[in-house]
């Protein structure tokens, strides 16, 4: 067990330095703190929406955004530049298991988007509060003594798009698995999760269809995909105060179980697709 | 067949594989899923797709996926609004909607969207069939008409996102009485408004005041009457204009002296009628104290009154 253990984390740590290493990352990385930074500067451009609020929203979008960008197209890179360099070849040629070397690099890239989410959530979490605070300096009275930003809840909304990220990673390393080609990989996992984002609408829908055929098909659609909707909680966890009702204490959990449960069936196909895959 | 050496027989079968997996996944998750999605999805407001179909291909969707929502509302509005600069009715009406149906939750959208459709679209409209001079006025009513309405539909969409604003009744309010002239409709959706959580006091009064257009007096009288006694002591209430119409609503009905609002405590002059119109030993919330008409009355402190809850 300690063997396989300690396989795995050598093969994940490689995977996360290597794709920390890449401009890739680095690029993604910058661009991101960049806009979330700025997202003060883009204040002007809202006609709607509390400023902090608009903060908020500009800075979950940027962690989604080039979040998802980050698990689909590192997950990928680092996958098939095992394979297209053979290096895949050497590490399966020595007692590594297959389902052990597809374990190492989920498990680094699921490590590199910690890093990312909790590096952006961080920068996010002071641009908050330093707008909060100045906020609260000005207009104190409007605050009734508190904040208005739950920072507990971002720190609890960052680990949720951490595990849906993670079932983006292990979805992209499921295509992967069969897939030939990076190019290929790269657009059906972004096709997956734009069907994943969506998927709330078959869920919702196919109860109110009266063909039984289409709607045995709508069903088995909304079965066959996660539902990413569900992890967008961003508003109820940052601003609780605002909100009308509150999510309750144990839903956060239950979205969190979902995307493990889903992280781990992922993988495992990736496993049993890539059982026999020639290399 | 060599099942291990057909590579379509082992596709086939890895697919199918996934795919039954999957599906009883789906199964198995699908209670939690119920459960937390059933409470997620009442706390945010829906992406409404349909309208979104149309600016499919212009990059919206990623940014929208990857939750730009806010931004990516107002980028559409700043387009909306380079439109309506150019007088573009289509393009400006379709991308108000888009805006809306990208983030309902800002009610700026919803009012200035309304605004757009009801007063300024027809202006556009009738210049484009010739100018006001030129189309007959049967069919710059149609048109006003018609605009009219779409602007209370578009805004009657915004109470499915804002239940209970009282700037959903209001609006509406203001178009049926500035464009459609319905002023029955108009009193109805200022009451509306004013029984709204924060509803101004002022639609009370435009409210009343139509009732009087309509000539509706006393039902304006009594309206105004039972106002008065609610509205608290705040200036934002304005209780001295609520008298004042008060008084005149007296006059013009006639009502007898003893049916009247007796003077009140903020009244500076005292009216003349009161003190004389009294039968000898009535009293007045004053006592018997008689005071000439005109002349000042030292008035006591008001007392605190039962106030609307705003």
């Amino acid at each position: 067990m300690n063997g396989i253990c300690h396989r795995i984390l050598t093969i994940g740590r490689n995977t996360f330095l290597d794709a920390v290493r890449q401009k890739f990352f680095n690029a993604l990385v910058i661009l991101s703190v960049a806009l979330i930074v700025s997202s003060r500067f883009f204040r002007q451009f809202d006609f709607g929406s509390g400023e902090l609020k608009f903060i908020a929203d500009f800075g979950l979008g940027a962690i989604l955004l080039f979040g998802s960008i980050l698990a689909v197209v590192a997950t990928a890179q680092l996958f098939y530049s095992e394979i297209e360099n053979r290096t895949a070849l050497t590490i399966l040629a020595k007692p590594v298991h297959r389902w052990e070397f597809l374990a190492g690099k989920f498990l680094g890239v699921f490590l590199l988007l910690a890093v990312f989410t909790a590096l952006m959530a961080g920068i996010l979490g002071i641009m908050l509060y330093w707008r909060e605070s100045s906020l609260m300096d000005r207009y104190g009275d409007q605050f009734g003594g508190q904040r208005l930003v739950s920072y507990a809840g971002l720190a609890g909304f960052a680990v949720l798009q951490w595990l849906k990220l993670g079932v983006l990673c292990a979805i992209t390393l499921f295509v992967s698995s069969f897939s030939n080609t990076n190019l290929y990989s790269v657009v059906v996992s972004f096709f997956v999760m734009i069907i994943c984002q969506l998927q709330y609408i078959a869920r919702d829908s196919w109860e109110s269809i009266g063909n039984p055929a289409l709607k045995g098909l709508v069903w088995g659609l909304s079965l066959l995909f996660p539902n990413f909707q569900m992890f967008n909680v961003g508003d109820v966890m940052l601003f609780p105060h605002d909100a009308t009702e509150q999510l309750s204490a144990g839903t956060p959990w239950m979205i969190g179980g979902y995307g493990v449960v889903y992280i781990f069936v992922f993988v495992g196909l990736a496993v049993f697709a890539f059982r026999r895959r020639e290399i | 067949m060599d099942f291990k050496r057909n590579i379509w027989l082992q596709r086939a079968y890895t697919f199918v594989v996934c795919v039954c997996a999957l599906l009883l996944i789906g199964l198995i998750v699908s209670p939690l899923q119920r459960k937390a999605w059933g409470e997620v999805r009442s706390l945010q407001p829906e992406l409404n797709l349909k309208e979104v179909e149309g600016a499919l291909g212009q990059g919206l969707v990623i940014g929208l996926l990857g939750g730009f929502r806010t931004i990516i509302a107002d980028m559409v509005f700043i387009r909306a609004n380079v439109y309506w600069e150019k007088k573009d009715r289509e393009k400006t009406e379709a991308l108000i909607n888009l805006t809306t149906a990208i983030d309902p939750r800002p009610m700026f959208f919803w009012l200035n969207g309304s605004r757009i459709m009801a007063y300024d679209i027809p202006i556009w409209r009738i210049r484009e069939a010739g100018g006001l001079d030129d189309v007959p006025k049967s069919v710059q009513d149609e048109i006003y008409q018609e605009q009219a309405q779409r602007g209370i539909d578009f805004i009657d969409r915004a109470g499915k996102y804002h239940p209970g604003d009282y700037r959903v009744p209001l609006e509406k309010a203001q178009i049926y009485n500035n464009k459609l002239k319905d002023t029955e409709k108009a009193a109805e959706y200022f009451l509306q408004a004013y029984h709204s959580e924060d509803g101004p006091y002022y639609t009370a009064r435009i409210y009343a005041e139509l009732l009087r257009q309509m000539n509706r007096q006393q039902e304006a009288y009594d309206f105004y009457r039972q106002l008065y006694n609610e509205l608290p002591d705040d200036p934002q209430a304005n209780k001295p204009v609520v008298l004042e119409r008060i008084r005149e609503l007296e006059d013009e009905l006639n009502t007898p002296a003893m049916q009247r609002l007796p003077a009140q405590p903020g009244e500076r002059y005292l009216p003349g009628y009161m003190q004389e119109d009294l039968p000898i030993g009535v009293k007045t919330p004053f006592g018997d104290t008689q005071v000439p008409p005109g002349e000042i009355y030292p008035y006591p402190e008001p007392a605190a009154p039962a106030g609307h809850s705003h």
